[in-house]
């Protein structure tokens, strides 16, 4: 029973999990760049949260995430004007990869610098703690909400992309970007919407995940890996395929951390690797 | 070409002079330069030339210096004899992790890089008979003629350093290496003449790794003390990245011009203005940004080019076409 238990808080985990993967996977799809600086972005929303629950303290801390949000997504609006569609058109692959990295190199020792290097976290009071019984089982009431705003966020994203004309300008600038500028839509323009989203997905993802741990300026490099696994193991370009990525995730990881308690991450990095060399297309196959 | 042997042969002769030239301080200082140069290039090698960014090269100084600590204890050895075990470990290390790496490509062979840095990393905290955590002294130290100690590694260094610019060189002027800077600049012709590219990447992984190794094994000894925390600290490849997109990312001369300013930065941030390692590490990264955008090969090429510099070029002239009279009469048909 006890195992049930794990496997199915993993599951809720993985929720969360696969809300970290989706921005960079949406950044991916449609810009054929990896933002390297996402986690660190992440953990820049977490710590606006921080600070501005203690700033209102009158205010739940879930409301906090409005402010937030929008924050992340102008963050997001003009990281991707002011640096990164400077190289987005550059046709060699390896500049954008760079250069995000240099962007998530200065942000954490930033970090490290104005918020300090301790360990911080995001308390909600009676809602942390709360939990129901559901057959027997013992289940956080806060993983839950978070594995159903997941479902509800993946469901709109979904749907904004496939019935929405912002939607439809997204993946026509994702297939040619040089055919819609015919149609006038500027295709830089587009980007610095779809990073602001990406950017903006990522700080719920940020701030959720501050909610169940604790955290520090270097755990963007861990918030990166578990989002990319995601992707990779949901199979790169398939939305629900994160998701399910995500929830294999989290169930590697509280079954390793059941079974041996210092592990962190180490098997859920374990099972990537694996799943890299029996099934390298992932979970679900890509639709290329 | 007689220019570069005369400036090499210069650079040997000053590097063996080095310990008499150099006070304790500056010679410490001098390997560590040497000692980042000689990863740098490395990393270059397989980020500039076979277009392979890794994220985990710091998995290789790792394991080059838990090869050479556990080998050198276990069978009583002088380190310096075990040296040659660290590059050895890490290209089979290479060789073995290649197979399911290489199926990825760009970003994705990064981040996964980086994933297996931090599987190693975790394993090797979590082994015991590593010293965990806390990690291991090198116990063979008492085999160390001490006096000679900080020179022997500075020569080792300045050889790691000098070997790797004097390789990479030639190795660059061979038909092997004209293969690589093919896939470099145009990967489909290269493939249309018959480069093999997945033969070629595999082994400058190969060859990559094994040099990081060798160099975070002697940078390693020369702490006679090696710790998980410090031996895969992502910061190595932070370091190499940065130099090699400060300098010029596939050149010869670049990582050397980037190690330059890396330690000057450095000295300048952290010594002369007090500032912290992580305002070092903000700056560093903001120039390498603004060098990013503003050249996104990094700064020697433009150079190059604007002054018409030569440091290492390993480029050739085209051979002259053979003279062939002009097919008269038939020139007027054809046009």
């Amino acid at each position: 029973m006890a195992w049930i238990e794990t496997l199915v808080n993993g599951a809720l985990l993985g929720g969360l999990y696969g809300l970290l993967g989706i921005g960079l996977a949406l950044v991916f799809g449609v810009m054929r760049l990896v933002n390297i600086a996402h986690g660190e972005f992440m953990v820049l929303a977490a710590y606006l949260a921080v600070i501005l629950v203690g700033l209102f303290p009158q205010v739940h801390p879930l409301f906090v995430l409005i402010p937030v949000v929008i924050a992340a997504f102008g963050v997001g609006y003009l990281y991707q004007a002011v640096i990164m569609n400077r190289v987005a058109r550059a046709p060699d692959p390896l500049a954008p990869l760079l250069l995000t990295f240099g962007v998530s190199i200065v942000l954490r020792n930033l970090m490290v610098e104005v918020f300090g290097a301790d360990v911080r976290g995001l308390q909600l009071g009676e809602l942390s703690r709360a939990s129901i019984r559901l057959f027997g089982l013992s289940i956080g009431v806060m993983p839950l909400l978070t594995l159903v705003a997941a479902v509800l966020l993946f469901l709109l994203l979904q749907w904004a992309l496939k019935r929405t004309s912002f939607g439809r300008i997204v993946r026509a600038t994702a297939d040619r970007r040089d055919i819609v500028r015919l149609f006038g839509v500027k295709p830089d323009l587009v980007y610095n919407y779809v990073m602001g989203l990406s950017l903006a997905l990522g700080a719920i993802g940020g701030v959720l995940l501050a909610v169940r741990s604790s955290f520090t300026p270097f755990s963007g490099v861990e918030r990166l890996l578990i989002a990319f696994e995601v992707v990779v193991l949901g199979g790169i370009g398939s939305f629900w395929g994160a998701l399910l990525g995500g929830i294999v995730l989290g169930m590697a990881q509280l079954a390793g951390l059941k079974w041996d308690a210092n592990a962190g991450l180490l098997y859920a990095h374990l099972l990537f690797f694996v799943m890299l060399l029996i099934r390298p297309a992932g979970l679900v196959a890509s639709r290329a | 070409m007689k220019g570069i042997a005369i400036s090499y042969a210069v650079t040997a002769a000053l590097l063996v002079a080095g310990p008499w030239l150099l006070g304790e301080g500056g010679l410490r200082f001098a390997t560590e330069c040497l000692l980042i140069l000689a990863m740098a290039q490395m990393w270059n090698l397989l980020a500039g030339y076979a277009g392979l960014v890794s994220f985990g090269h710091q998995v290789f100084v790792g394991i080059g210096a838990y090869g050479l600590f556990l080998i050198s204890d276990t069978l009583d050895l002088s380190p310096y004899w075990v040296l040659p075990i660290a590059p050895l470990a890490c290209a089979v290390v290479a060789s073995v992790i290649a197979l399911p790496l290489f199926r990825l490509r760009e970003a994705y062979f990064s981040i996964a890089m980086w994933v297996f840095s931090e599987i190693v990393a975790a394993l090797v905290t979590k082994a015991a008979w590593l010293g965990g955590s806390a990690g291991l002294p090198l116990r063979s130290s008492r085999l160390l003629d001490l006096d000679w100690f900080e020179p022997v590694l500075f020569w080792i260094a300045g050889g790691l350093a000098l070997g790797t610019i004097g390789g990479l060189f030639l190795l660059m002027r061979s038909g092997f290496g004209l293969g690589l800077m093919s896939v470099r600049d145009n990967d489909l012709a290269a493939m249309s003449v018959g480069v093999d590219v997945q033969r070629n990447r595999f082994i400058v992984f190969v060859l990559s790794a094994a040099g990081c190794g060798l160099a975070g094994a002697v940078s390693f000894l020369g702490n006679l003390y090696v710790s998980p925390a410090a031996a895969f600290d992502v910061n190595w490849v932070v370091y190499m990245m940065f130099i090699v997109m400060i300098g010029g990312i596939g050149t010869l001369e670049g990582p050397i011009i980037g190690t330059v300013i890396f330690f000057g930065l450095r000295e300048l941030i952290t010594d002369q203005l007090g500032y912290s390692a992580g305002w070092y590490l903000v700056a560093l990264g903001t120039v390498a940004v603004i060098v990013m955008l503003w050249s996104p090969r990094g700064l020697w090429p433009p150079l190059r080019d604007r002054f018409g510099l030569k440091l290492l070029g390993v480029g050739r002239t085209a051979p002259t076409a053979p003279d062939v009279p002009p097919l008269a009469g038939k020139v007027g048909q054809l046009g």
